[in-house]
């Protein structure tokens, strides 16, 4: 998905302590999730301490290879910044290590996209603002469950 | 305090329009006159208030005030979503039961359709905090995104087809035909269903619940004053809740299942009830995909079979039980789940006029979607 020339915007996230590492991260290309120092669980949104073990917790990069947990065809514009890019699929992926995570699907719009399929996740910059996505691509490792009939 | 039973005496609603023309305030106002006037209670003998919003509502005290009730025992407002139309009404009853006040009038009053519309991304409902700053950049902030991504879920674990969707949508405008006060009584077949446009696979248009201009409230005392009031009073006799996952849409374990899945077993706990003894169930449809997974969920039918319960005319007059008789927000309109109880009382007292259910007894009201929610039994008093 390209950009050319001013657009709207897409809502800001609120950065905070408890997740401002994983915003800094993205500033230099890296993809990190919230891990517990002490018992190893991968946190799906960051906490300052563990749920399950009051550990410490710290942004770990993670491989990005990820499955498509679920996904949806957008038709209807409803967000501005992405209306003059329906139909295109938003795609909740589960990353190797647990936690799930939305983004676009880049360079689909929704044939042949199916639950299963491996993607890899990248870091796009959609606003003039200096925030980075995580969105995906589909890579292919021979083994893609086939979508079903129609 | 002695605790004491509490009872739903009196409903009260706005017009349901795309453009009222009017605050949140003013339509607040008007339906805790109207149920007040139901229930033949004076306005100044309201002790307690209790609404929830998005910040998009106009506060307890503040309704209170507009109707002349100037002193009160509670106020609460809560921040929430549908999953917090069932909370509202538990704690009213339990306020009552308590002794906290005597006379609680529940709102839920917004601008849906002319005001901050919820379908619309320039203003989320939810802030960008927490797991949807993860979600914001990538525009994932509406809730038909949200409730598709467990729609396709369930297609993916069930097999459930796209006719299993439109089933639903079309029992519900076929019910709404009925009802006078319902923003949309065009009755739609398969055909109409399948060839409207999408919004966001797996849903098209009709999955999708009408933004509304509007306002219900809902007034809860003590049974023994109940009992000298203009209706029979309306008991609770099931109740269960289940915020789950810190509210997580994307995190949430199982996208084939809602918080009905958790919350189902408390209601069925807390009552001799079964899902058999249901005649009304007022089910929370912000989405087809969310009556689809609740009414499972539930257990009105078994998991995976919702789309042969509504194709078979289980969800209808003459089956197991009646699906949003009043069309629900898919087709009366979004009143955010208020207005699934004002029919379940309309049902349960005989009142429903050319859509009444006979004999209604026992009426199930779920609220929310996705991780959170909860559901309630009404019994009627014959």
């Amino acid at each position: 998905m390209n950009r050319a020339g001013p657009n709207p915007v897409p809502p800001a996230p609120l950065i905070d302590t408890d997740s401002a590492g994983f915003w800094e991260a993205t500033r230099h290309g890296r993809i990190v999730l919230c891990r517990c120092s002490d018992c190893g669980v991968w946190l799906a949104r960051p906490l300052e301490l563990c749920n399950r073990c009051e550990g410490p917790t710290s942004f770990t990069d993670v491989t990005g290879s990820g499955t498509i947990y679920s996904f949806i065809v957008v038709h209807h514009g409803s967000v501005p910044a992405f209306a003059a890019f329906v139909p295109y699929v938003l795609a909740l992926v589960e990353f190797d290590e647990g936690p799930r995570l939305p983004g676009i699907l880049l360079d689909e719009y929704g044939p042949g996209v199916a639950i299963g399929q491996r993607v890899q996740a990248e870091l796009a910059q959609f606003t003039e603002t200096e925030l980075r996505a995580v969105v995906y691509r589909r890579i292919d490792d021979g083994e893609q469950p086939a979508v079903a009939d129609a | 305090m002695d605790t004491r039973e509490a009872a739903l005496v009196g409903i009260g609603r706005t017009p349901f329009s795309m453009s009222s023309g009017r605050t949140p305030l003013a339509m607040a106002a008007e339906a805790a006159r109207a149920a007040l006037r139901d229930a033949g209670l004076q306005p100044d003998e309201v002790d307690g208030v209790i609404d929830f919003h998005t910040n998009d509502s106009a506060p307890a005290a503040d309704v209170a005030r507009a109707i002349g009730a100037f002193d009160l025992g509670l106020a609460m407002d809560v921040h929430g979503g549908g999953n917090i139309a069932v909370t509202v009404v538990g704690q009213a009853f339990a306020a009552v039961q308590a002794g906290v006040c005597e006379v609680a009038v529940v709102f839920r009053s917004l601008q849906g359709r002319s005001g901050n519309r919820y379908g619309r991304g320039e203003r989320p409902a939810l802030p960008m905090r927490g797991e949807m700053q993860f979600a914001a950049l990538n525009g994932f902030v509406v809730p038909p995104m949200w409730i598709a991504m467990f729609a396709q879920r369930h297609k993916h674990v069930y097999g459930t087809r796209d006719e299993d969707f439109g089933q639903i949508a079309i029992t519900t405008r076929k019910h709404a035909a009925a009802n006078p006060h319902a923003m949309q009584r065009q009755v739609i077949d398969m055909d109409d269903y399948l060839s409207a446009r999408w919004i966001c696979e797996p849903f098209r248009l009709y999955d999708c619940c009408l933004e509304t201009d509007g306002a219900v409230a809902l007034v809860v005392t003590t049974l023994e004053r109940a009992r000298s009031l203009r209706h029979a009073p309306i008991r609770i006799v099931g109740f269960g809740e289940a915020h789950t996952h810190g509210g997580s849409w994307t995190n949430f374990p199982d996208l084939s299942e809602m918080y009905s899945a958790y919350a189902s077993k408390r209601l069925w706990a807390s009552t001799g009830l079964r899902p058999a003894d249901m005649d009304v169930a007022c089910m929370y449809d912000c989405f087809t995909g969310t009556v689809m997974a609740t009414v499972e969920d539930f257990g009105l039918c078994p998991k995976g079979e919702v789309g042969a319960f509504f194709r078979e005319g289980r969800a209808t007059y003459g089956g197991d039980v009646v699906v949003n008789p009043h069309g629900g927000l898919l087709s009366e309109g979004y009143l955010h789940g208020l207005n699934h109880h004002y029919e379940a009382v309309l049902q349960l007292r005989g009142d429903a006029g050319g859509r009444q259910v006979p004999d209604a007894r026992h009426a199930l009201v779920t609220a929310g979607a996705g991780p959170a929610g909860g559901a309630l039994i009404y019994e009627a008093s014959r």
